[in-house]
Protein backbone atom coordinates (compact mmCIF):
# COMPACT_ATOMS: atom_id res chain seq x y z
CA UNK A 1 0.00 0.00 0.00
CA UNK A 2 1.37 3.38 -0.86
CA UNK A 3 2.75 5.51 1.86
CA UNK A 4 1.56 9.04 1.80
CA UNK A 5 2.80 12.43 2.80
CA UNK A 6 -0.01 14.65 3.84
CA UNK A 7 -0.51 18.05 2.45
CA UNK A 8 -3.63 19.84 3.60
CA UNK A 9 -5.45 19.12 6.77
CA UNK A 10 -5.36 15.66 8.24
CA UNK A 11 -8.96 15.74 9.05
CA UNK A 12 -8.76 16.28 5.41
CA UNK A 13 -5.44 15.84 3.93
CA UNK A 14 -2.31 17.85 4.09
CA UNK A 15 0.46 15.25 3.99
CA UNK A 16 2.48 13.00 1.71
CA UNK A 17 2.40 9.56 0.22
CA UNK A 18 5.63 7.69 -0.29
CA UNK A 19 4.92 4.64 -2.37
CA UNK A 20 7.30 1.77 -2.17
CA UNK A 21 7.69 0.66 -5.72
CA UNK A 22 11.42 1.20 -5.45
CA UNK A 23 11.36 3.82 -8.14
CA UNK A 24 12.98 7.06 -7.21
CA UNK A 25 13.61 10.14 -9.22
CA UNK A 26 11.56 13.20 -8.86
CA UNK A 27 10.66 14.21 -12.34
CA UNK A 28 10.54 10.95 -14.19
CA UNK A 29 6.83 10.24 -13.71
CA UNK A 30 5.73 12.16 -16.77
CA UNK A 31 7.76 9.78 -18.87
CA UNK A 32 6.25 6.72 -17.22
CA UNK A 33 3.17 5.02 -18.48
CA UNK A 34 0.39 5.40 -15.97
CA UNK A 35 -2.07 2.71 -14.99
CA UNK A 36 -5.48 4.30 -14.48
CA UNK A 37 -6.85 1.40 -12.47
CA UNK A 38 -3.95 1.55 -10.04
CA UNK A 39 -4.34 5.30 -10.02
CA UNK A 40 -7.97 4.89 -9.00
CA UNK A 41 -6.84 3.08 -5.87
CA UNK A 42 -4.14 5.60 -5.09
CA UNK A 43 -6.64 8.42 -5.63
CA UNK A 44 -8.44 7.38 -2.44
CA UNK A 45 -5.66 9.22 -0.63
CA UNK A 46 -6.72 12.39 -2.44
CA UNK A 47 -10.35 12.04 -1.46
CA UNK A 48 -10.03 13.62 1.94
CA UNK A 49 -9.88 16.92 0.09
CA UNK A 50 -10.98 16.27 -3.48
CA UNK A 51 -13.74 14.60 -5.41
CA UNK A 52 -14.27 14.38 -9.12
CA UNK A 53 -17.46 16.43 -9.23
CA UNK A 54 -17.69 18.59 -6.10
CA UNK A 55 -15.59 21.34 -4.66
CA UNK A 56 -14.56 20.44 -1.14
CA UNK A 57 -11.40 21.32 0.73
CA UNK A 58 -9.82 21.23 -2.72
CA UNK A 59 -11.41 21.99 -6.08
CA UNK A 60 -13.24 19.34 -8.08
CA UNK A 61 -11.15 17.30 -10.47
CA UNK A 62 -13.58 16.94 -13.36
CA UNK A 63 -11.68 18.21 -16.36
CA UNK A 64 -8.52 19.00 -14.44
CA UNK A 65 -6.12 17.73 -17.11
CA UNK A 66 -5.56 20.63 -19.46
CA UNK A 67 -7.35 23.13 -17.21
CA UNK A 68 -5.89 26.45 -16.13
CA UNK A 69 -5.02 26.51 -12.41
CA UNK A 70 -7.39 28.56 -10.31
CA UNK A 71 -10.24 28.44 -12.81
CA UNK A 72 -12.93 26.32 -11.15
CA UNK A 73 -15.93 28.50 -10.31
CA UNK A 74 -17.05 28.81 -6.70
CA UNK A 75 -13.81 27.56 -5.23
CA UNK A 76 -11.73 29.87 -3.01
CA UNK A 77 -8.21 29.38 -4.33
CA UNK A 78 -5.19 30.80 -2.61
CA UNK A 79 -4.04 33.97 -4.37
CA UNK A 80 -0.75 32.26 -5.16
CA UNK A 81 -2.33 29.42 -7.11
CA UNK A 82 -4.96 31.58 -8.73
CA UNK A 83 -2.32 33.86 -10.17
CA UNK A 84 0.16 31.13 -11.03
CA UNK A 85 -0.73 30.89 -14.71
CA UNK A 86 -0.22 27.13 -14.61
CA UNK A 87 -1.92 24.91 -17.16
CA UNK A 88 -2.44 21.43 -15.75
CA UNK A 89 -0.61 19.44 -18.36
CA UNK A 90 0.57 15.98 -17.40
CA UNK A 91 4.02 17.39 -16.84
CA UNK A 92 2.69 20.16 -14.63
CA UNK A 93 0.56 17.74 -12.63
CA UNK A 94 3.60 15.56 -12.13
CA UNK A 95 5.58 18.45 -10.68
CA UNK A 96 2.62 19.51 -8.57
CA UNK A 97 1.99 16.08 -7.06
CA UNK A 98 5.66 15.72 -6.29
CA UNK A 99 5.74 18.86 -4.15
CA UNK A 100 3.02 21.48 -4.60
CA UNK A 101 4.53 23.96 -2.19
CA UNK A 102 7.84 23.91 -4.04
CA UNK A 103 6.01 24.55 -7.31
CA UNK A 104 3.71 27.28 -5.95
CA UNK A 105 4.94 28.63 -2.61
CA UNK A 106 2.02 29.73 -0.49
CA UNK A 107 -0.45 27.24 -1.89
CA UNK A 108 -2.49 25.36 0.68
CA UNK A 109 -1.89 21.87 -0.61
CA UNK A 110 1.00 20.06 1.01
CA UNK A 111 0.10 16.55 -0.09
CA UNK A 112 3.04 14.88 -1.80
CA UNK A 113 3.11 11.76 -3.88
CA UNK A 114 6.72 10.71 -3.86
CA UNK A 115 6.71 7.67 -6.15
CA UNK A 116 6.97 8.68 -9.84
CA UNK A 117 4.97 5.64 -10.91
CA UNK A 118 2.21 6.52 -8.45
CA UNK A 119 2.07 10.03 -9.84
CA UNK A 120 1.84 8.66 -13.37
CA UNK A 121 -0.93 6.33 -12.28
CA UNK A 122 -2.95 9.09 -10.64
CA UNK A 123 -2.54 11.32 -13.66
CA UNK A 124 -3.70 8.45 -15.88
CA UNK A 125 -6.71 8.02 -13.60
CA UNK A 126 -7.55 11.71 -13.81
CA UNK A 127 -7.26 11.62 -17.60
CA UNK A 128 -9.55 8.64 -17.86
CA UNK A 129 -12.06 9.19 -15.08
CA UNK A 130 -12.15 12.95 -14.76
CA UNK A 131 -12.81 13.87 -18.36
CA UNK A 132 -15.08 16.81 -18.95
CA UNK A 133 -17.61 14.54 -20.60
CA UNK A 134 -19.36 12.22 -18.18
CA UNK B 1 5.50 7.65 18.50
CA UNK B 2 2.81 5.08 19.02
CA UNK B 3 3.32 1.54 17.86
CA UNK B 4 -0.19 0.22 17.23
CA UNK B 5 0.72 -3.42 17.56
CA UNK B 6 2.60 -2.92 20.77
CA UNK B 7 2.14 -5.64 23.34
CA UNK B 8 -0.11 -4.32 26.07
CA UNK B 9 1.60 -3.50 29.30
CA UNK B 10 1.33 -1.04 32.10
CA UNK B 11 3.80 1.76 31.95
CA UNK B 12 5.15 3.39 35.04
CA UNK B 13 2.28 5.82 34.90
CA UNK B 14 -0.24 3.00 35.10
CA UNK B 15 -1.49 3.40 31.56
CA UNK B 16 -2.46 0.24 29.77
CA UNK B 17 -1.12 0.78 26.30
CA UNK B 18 -3.65 -1.36 24.51
CA UNK B 19 -6.50 0.34 26.33
CA UNK B 20 -5.07 3.68 25.39
CA UNK B 21 -4.69 2.74 21.76
CA UNK B 22 -8.19 1.40 21.59
CA UNK B 23 -9.38 4.62 23.06
CA UNK B 24 -7.70 6.58 20.36
CA UNK B 25 -9.96 5.16 17.72
CA UNK B 26 -12.98 6.71 19.39
CA UNK B 27 -14.23 10.19 18.92
CA UNK B 28 -16.18 12.00 21.53
CA UNK B 29 -17.75 15.13 22.78
CA UNK B 30 -15.65 17.21 25.08
CA UNK B 31 -13.55 17.33 28.17
CA UNK B 32 -14.11 19.14 31.39
CA UNK B 33 -10.96 20.57 32.87
CA UNK B 34 -10.89 21.36 36.54
CA UNK B 35 -8.20 23.54 38.03
CA UNK B 36 -7.26 22.81 41.59
CA UNK B 37 -4.27 24.46 43.20
CA UNK B 38 -3.25 25.61 39.76
CA UNK B 39 -3.08 22.12 38.30
CA UNK B 40 -5.47 21.39 35.43
CA UNK B 41 -6.93 17.91 35.45
CA UNK B 42 -9.18 16.49 32.80
CA UNK B 43 -12.37 14.66 33.56
CA UNK B 44 -14.49 12.91 31.01
CA UNK B 45 -18.04 14.12 30.83
CA UNK B 46 -19.26 11.00 32.61
CA UNK B 47 -16.85 11.43 35.47
CA UNK B 48 -17.55 15.14 35.59
CA UNK B 49 -21.26 14.46 35.88
CA UNK B 50 -20.59 12.14 38.78
CA UNK B 51 -18.13 14.44 40.51
CA UNK B 52 -19.15 16.20 43.68
CA UNK B 53 -19.52 19.87 42.85
CA UNK B 54 -17.37 20.98 45.76
CA UNK B 55 -14.35 19.15 44.36
CA UNK B 56 -14.08 21.35 41.29
CA UNK B 57 -13.64 24.92 42.42
CA UNK B 58 -13.09 26.01 38.85
CA UNK B 59 -13.47 24.29 35.54
CA UNK B 60 -13.58 24.83 31.82
CA UNK B 61 -14.56 22.72 28.86
CA UNK B 62 -12.64 21.88 25.71
CA UNK B 63 -14.37 20.89 22.51
CA UNK B 64 -12.77 20.56 19.10
CA UNK B 65 -13.06 19.79 15.41
CA UNK B 66 -16.75 20.40 14.88
CA UNK B 67 -16.40 20.64 11.08
CA UNK B 68 -19.75 22.32 10.47
CA UNK B 69 -20.47 21.78 6.79
CA UNK B 70 -18.95 18.30 6.63
CA UNK B 71 -21.40 15.99 4.87
CA UNK B 72 -19.47 12.84 4.03
CA UNK B 73 -20.34 9.32 5.14
CA UNK B 74 -18.16 9.49 8.24
CA UNK B 75 -20.89 11.73 9.68
CA UNK B 76 -23.70 13.15 7.62
CA UNK B 77 -25.12 15.13 10.54
CA UNK B 78 -22.38 17.05 12.31
CA UNK B 79 -25.00 19.47 13.60
CA UNK B 80 -26.64 16.74 15.64
CA UNK B 81 -23.37 15.54 17.14
CA UNK B 82 -22.29 19.06 18.07
CA UNK B 83 -25.71 19.53 19.65
CA UNK B 84 -25.12 16.36 21.66
CA UNK B 85 -21.77 17.69 22.83
CA UNK B 86 -23.27 21.00 23.89
CA UNK B 87 -26.11 19.21 25.66
CA UNK B 88 -23.52 17.39 27.73
CA UNK B 89 -21.82 20.65 28.59
CA UNK B 90 -25.13 22.14 29.68
CA UNK B 91 -25.87 19.09 31.82
CA UNK B 92 -22.73 19.42 33.92
CA UNK B 93 -23.58 19.78 37.60
CA UNK B 94 -21.24 22.72 37.99
CA UNK B 95 -21.30 25.33 35.28
CA UNK B 96 -17.84 25.68 33.72
CA UNK B 97 -16.34 29.15 33.66
CA UNK B 98 -15.78 29.04 29.92
CA UNK B 99 -15.21 26.81 26.93
CA UNK B 100 -12.30 26.59 24.52
CA UNK B 101 -12.67 25.35 20.98
CA UNK B 102 -9.42 24.04 19.54
CA UNK B 103 -10.23 24.63 15.91
CA UNK B 104 -11.84 23.30 12.77
CA UNK B 105 -15.03 24.99 13.78
CA UNK B 106 -16.05 24.87 10.13
CA UNK B 107 -15.21 22.46 7.36
CA UNK B 108 -14.69 24.92 4.51
CA UNK B 109 -14.59 28.35 6.22
CA UNK B 110 -17.96 29.28 4.76
CA UNK B 111 -19.97 31.96 6.55
CA UNK B 112 -23.00 29.72 6.93
CA UNK B 113 -20.84 27.07 8.58
CA UNK B 114 -19.48 29.55 11.11
CA UNK B 115 -23.02 30.84 11.65
CA UNK B 116 -24.30 27.37 12.43
CA UNK B 117 -21.42 26.67 14.79
CA UNK B 118 -21.93 29.95 16.62
CA UNK B 119 -25.59 29.24 17.11
CA UNK B 120 -25.05 25.72 18.40
CA UNK B 121 -22.07 26.49 20.62
CA UNK B 122 -23.78 29.63 21.91
CA UNK B 123 -26.50 27.46 23.40
CA UNK B 124 -24.05 26.45 26.10
CA UNK B 125 -24.28 29.96 27.49
CA UNK B 126 -20.55 30.16 28.15
CA UNK B 127 -17.79 32.47 27.01
CA UNK B 128 -15.87 30.67 24.26
CA UNK B 129 -12.21 31.08 23.37
CA UNK B 130 -11.26 29.90 19.90
CA UNK B 131 -8.19 29.08 17.89
CA UNK B 132 -8.47 28.33 14.17
CA UNK B 133 -7.94 24.98 12.55
CA UNK B 134 -6.69 24.73 8.98
CA UNK B 135 -10.29 24.26 7.87
CA UNK B 136 -11.11 27.68 9.31
CA UNK B 137 -8.64 29.53 7.10
CA UNK B 138 -9.60 28.13 3.71
CA UNK B 139 -11.11 31.36 2.43
CA UNK B 140 -9.29 33.15 -0.38
CA UNK B 141 -7.93 35.65 2.15
CA UNK B 142 -6.45 32.84 4.23
CA UNK B 143 -8.22 33.43 7.50
CA UNK B 144 -9.83 36.85 7.20
CA UNK B 145 -13.27 35.30 7.64
CA UNK B 146 -12.12 33.68 10.88
CA UNK B 147 -10.43 36.82 12.17
CA UNK B 148 -13.40 39.03 11.35
CA UNK B 149 -15.58 36.78 13.46
CA UNK B 150 -13.33 35.51 16.25
CA UNK B 151 -10.20 37.62 16.16
CA UNK B 152 -11.20 40.68 18.14
CA UNK B 153 -8.37 41.61 20.47
CA UNK B 154 -6.00 39.03 18.99
CA UNK B 155 -2.74 39.61 17.22
CA UNK B 156 -1.31 38.42 13.93
CA UNK B 157 -3.31 35.50 12.57
CA UNK B 158 -5.35 35.24 15.77
CA UNK B 159 -3.08 34.53 18.73
CA UNK B 160 -3.73 35.96 22.20
CA UNK B 161 -3.54 35.23 25.91
CA UNK B 162 -5.70 35.79 28.96
CA UNK B 163 -5.75 35.08 32.67
CA UNK B 164 -8.39 33.36 34.72
CA UNK B 165 -8.27 32.33 38.38
CA UNK B 166 -4.50 32.48 38.54
CA UNK B 167 -3.87 30.50 35.37
CA UNK B 168 -2.36 32.08 32.25
CA UNK B 169 -3.92 30.83 29.01
CA UNK B 170 -2.14 31.17 25.67
CA UNK B 171 -3.97 30.65 22.37
CA UNK B 172 -1.58 29.89 19.53
CA UNK B 173 -2.22 29.64 15.79
CA UNK B 174 -0.27 26.93 14.00
CA UNK B 175 -2.37 26.43 10.87
CA UNK B 176 -1.03 29.24 8.71
CA UNK B 177 1.82 28.42 6.35
CA UNK B 178 1.51 24.71 6.94
CA UNK B 179 4.77 23.21 5.82
CA UNK B 180 5.70 20.40 3.50
CA UNK B 181 4.30 17.19 4.87
CA UNK B 182 1.46 19.01 6.56
CA UNK B 183 3.14 19.88 9.85
CA UNK B 184 1.83 22.87 11.72
CA UNK B 185 3.92 26.00 12.04
CA UNK B 186 3.86 28.76 14.63
CA UNK B 187 6.28 31.16 12.97
CA UNK B 188 8.85 33.63 14.20
CA UNK B 189 6.49 36.55 14.81
CA UNK B 190 4.27 34.50 17.07
CA UNK B 191 7.22 32.93 18.89
CA UNK B 192 8.62 36.40 19.58
CA UNK B 193 5.22 37.48 20.88
CA UNK B 194 5.04 34.40 23.08
CA UNK B 195 8.39 35.17 24.69
CA UNK B 196 7.23 38.70 25.49
CA UNK B 197 3.84 37.53 26.68
CA UNK B 198 5.26 35.36 29.43
CA UNK B 199 8.34 37.41 30.24
CA UNK B 200 6.78 39.07 33.28
CA UNK B 201 5.19 35.95 34.74
CA UNK B 202 6.44 34.07 37.75
CA UNK B 203 7.62 30.55 36.96
CA UNK B 204 5.02 29.36 39.44
CA UNK B 205 2.19 30.62 37.24
CA UNK B 206 0.31 27.66 35.78
CA UNK B 207 0.26 27.87 31.99
CA UNK B 208 -2.32 26.40 29.63
CA UNK B 209 -1.47 26.56 25.93
CA UNK B 210 -4.02 25.65 23.32
CA UNK B 211 -3.68 25.37 19.55
CA UNK B 212 -5.21 23.25 16.83
CA UNK B 213 -2.44 20.98 15.57
CA UNK B 214 -0.58 19.11 18.31
CA UNK B 215 2.54 20.99 19.37
CA UNK B 216 4.33 17.70 19.90
CA UNK B 217 5.20 15.20 17.21
CA UNK B 218 2.34 12.76 17.47
CA UNK B 219 2.84 11.19 14.04
CA UNK B 220 4.90 13.37 11.69
CA UNK B 221 4.37 11.29 8.57
CA UNK B 222 0.69 12.18 8.77
CA UNK B 223 1.45 15.81 9.51
CA UNK B 224 0.40 15.35 13.12
CA UNK B 225 2.80 17.71 14.82
CA UNK B 226 4.17 21.24 14.70
CA UNK B 227 7.59 21.73 13.18
CA UNK B 228 8.54 24.63 15.46
CA UNK B 229 6.48 23.48 18.44
CA UNK B 230 9.68 22.69 20.29
CA UNK B 231 10.69 26.34 20.12
CA UNK B 232 7.45 27.37 21.83
CA UNK B 233 7.98 24.77 24.51
CA UNK B 234 11.51 26.02 25.06
CA UNK B 235 10.11 29.45 25.81
CA UNK B 236 7.75 27.92 28.36
CA UNK B 237 9.99 25.29 29.94
CA UNK B 238 10.74 27.36 33.05
CA UNK B 239 7.14 27.15 34.19
CA UNK B 240 6.34 24.56 36.81
CA UNK B 241 2.99 23.56 35.34
CA UNK B 242 2.44 23.60 31.60
CA UNK B 243 -0.60 22.00 29.98
CA UNK B 244 -0.86 21.84 26.17
CA UNK B 245 -4.31 21.24 24.67
CA UNK B 246 -4.78 20.44 21.00
CA UNK B 247 -7.27 18.97 18.55
CA UNK B 248 -6.81 18.09 14.88
CA UNK B 249 -6.32 14.34 15.20
CA UNK B 250 -9.85 13.57 16.44
CA UNK B 251 -8.79 11.24 19.20
CA UNK B 252 -7.46 11.33 22.71
CA UNK B 253 -3.75 11.12 23.15
CA UNK B 254 -1.75 12.27 26.10
CA UNK B 255 1.90 12.49 26.90
CA UNK B 256 3.67 13.76 29.97
CA UNK B 257 7.22 15.05 29.94
CA UNK B 258 8.45 16.51 33.18
CA UNK B 259 6.22 19.43 34.03
CA UNK B 260 4.53 19.40 30.63
CA UNK B 261 1.30 17.57 29.95
CA UNK B 262 0.14 17.25 26.34
CA UNK B 263 -3.42 16.35 25.52
CA UNK B 264 -5.38 16.06 22.30
CA UNK B 265 -9.16 16.19 22.30
CA UNK B 266 -11.78 14.25 20.44
CA UNK B 267 -13.81 15.68 17.62
CA UNK B 268 -17.48 16.43 17.83
CA UNK B 269 -17.81 15.46 14.16
CA UNK B 270 -16.07 12.28 13.07
CA UNK B 271 -13.37 9.80 13.95
CA UNK B 272 -9.96 9.43 12.42
CA UNK B 273 -7.79 6.32 12.43
CA UNK B 274 -5.18 5.78 15.09
CA UNK B 275 -1.68 6.58 13.85
CA UNK B 276 -0.36 3.95 11.50
CA UNK B 277 -3.55 1.89 11.41
CA UNK B 278 -4.63 3.16 7.97
CA UNK B 279 -2.79 4.21 4.81
CA UNK B 280 -3.78 7.81 5.43
CA UNK B 281 -5.46 9.96 8.03
CA UNK B 282 -8.88 11.34 7.30
CA UNK B 283 -12.55 10.86 8.12
CA UNK B 284 -13.16 7.30 9.23
CA UNK B 285 -16.45 5.61 8.48
CA UNK B 286 -17.61 3.53 11.41
CA UNK B 287 -20.06 0.63 11.25
CA UNK B 288 -23.64 1.58 10.50
CA UNK B 289 -25.61 2.45 13.58
CA UNK B 290 -22.59 3.04 15.80
CA UNK B 291 -21.73 6.61 14.93
CA UNK B 292 -23.16 8.11 18.11
CA UNK B 293 -21.27 5.58 20.13
CA UNK B 294 -18.07 6.56 18.45
CA UNK B 295 -18.80 10.24 18.70
CA UNK B 296 -19.38 10.42 22.34
CA UNK B 297 -22.22 8.99 24.24
CA UNK B 298 -21.00 5.44 24.27
CA UNK B 299 -17.46 6.70 24.28
CA UNK B 300 -18.22 8.09 27.69
CA UNK B 301 -19.37 4.66 28.83
CA UNK B 302 -16.14 3.23 27.55
CA UNK B 303 -14.16 5.74 29.49
CA UNK B 304 -16.22 5.14 32.60
CA UNK B 305 -15.10 1.55 32.62
CA UNK B 306 -11.52 2.30 31.73
CA UNK B 307 -9.43 3.66 34.54
CA UNK B 308 -6.32 3.93 32.35
CA UNK B 309 -7.83 6.75 30.32
CA UNK B 310 -8.80 8.57 33.47
CA UNK B 311 -5.19 8.34 34.54
CA UNK B 312 -4.07 9.53 31.13
CA UNK B 313 -6.32 12.50 31.45
CA UNK B 314 -4.86 13.59 34.70
CA UNK B 315 -2.03 16.00 33.88
CA UNK B 316 1.16 16.04 35.86
CA UNK B 317 3.25 18.88 37.01
CA UNK B 318 2.12 17.98 40.49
Amino acid sequence: MPAIHRGLAPATAFFALALTSGLVGPSSAAALEGNAERGKEIYHACEDCHTIDDNDVGPKHRGVVGRRAGSVPDYAYSPELKSSGIIWTEQALNRWLQNPQAMVPGTRMAFQLEDPQARADVIAFLKQYAKIEK
Amino acid sequence: MIEPDETPHHDADGIDRRGFLECMSWAGTGLLWSVSAGIPAALTMAKAAAAAPATTPFSFVQISDSHLGFKRPANTDVVATLQAAIARVKALPVKPAFMIHTGDISHLSHADEFDAADQLIGEAGLPVFYVPGEHDVLDADKGKAYLDRYGKGSQGSGWYSFDHSGVHYIALVNVQNIGEGGLGRIGRDQLDWLAKDVSGLSSETPIVVFAHIPLWMVYPSWGWGTDDGGQALDVLKRFGSLTVLNGHIHQVMQKVEGNVSFHTARSTAFAQPAPGTAPTPGPMVVPAGTLRQHLGIAEVNFVRGSEPLAIVDTPLGA
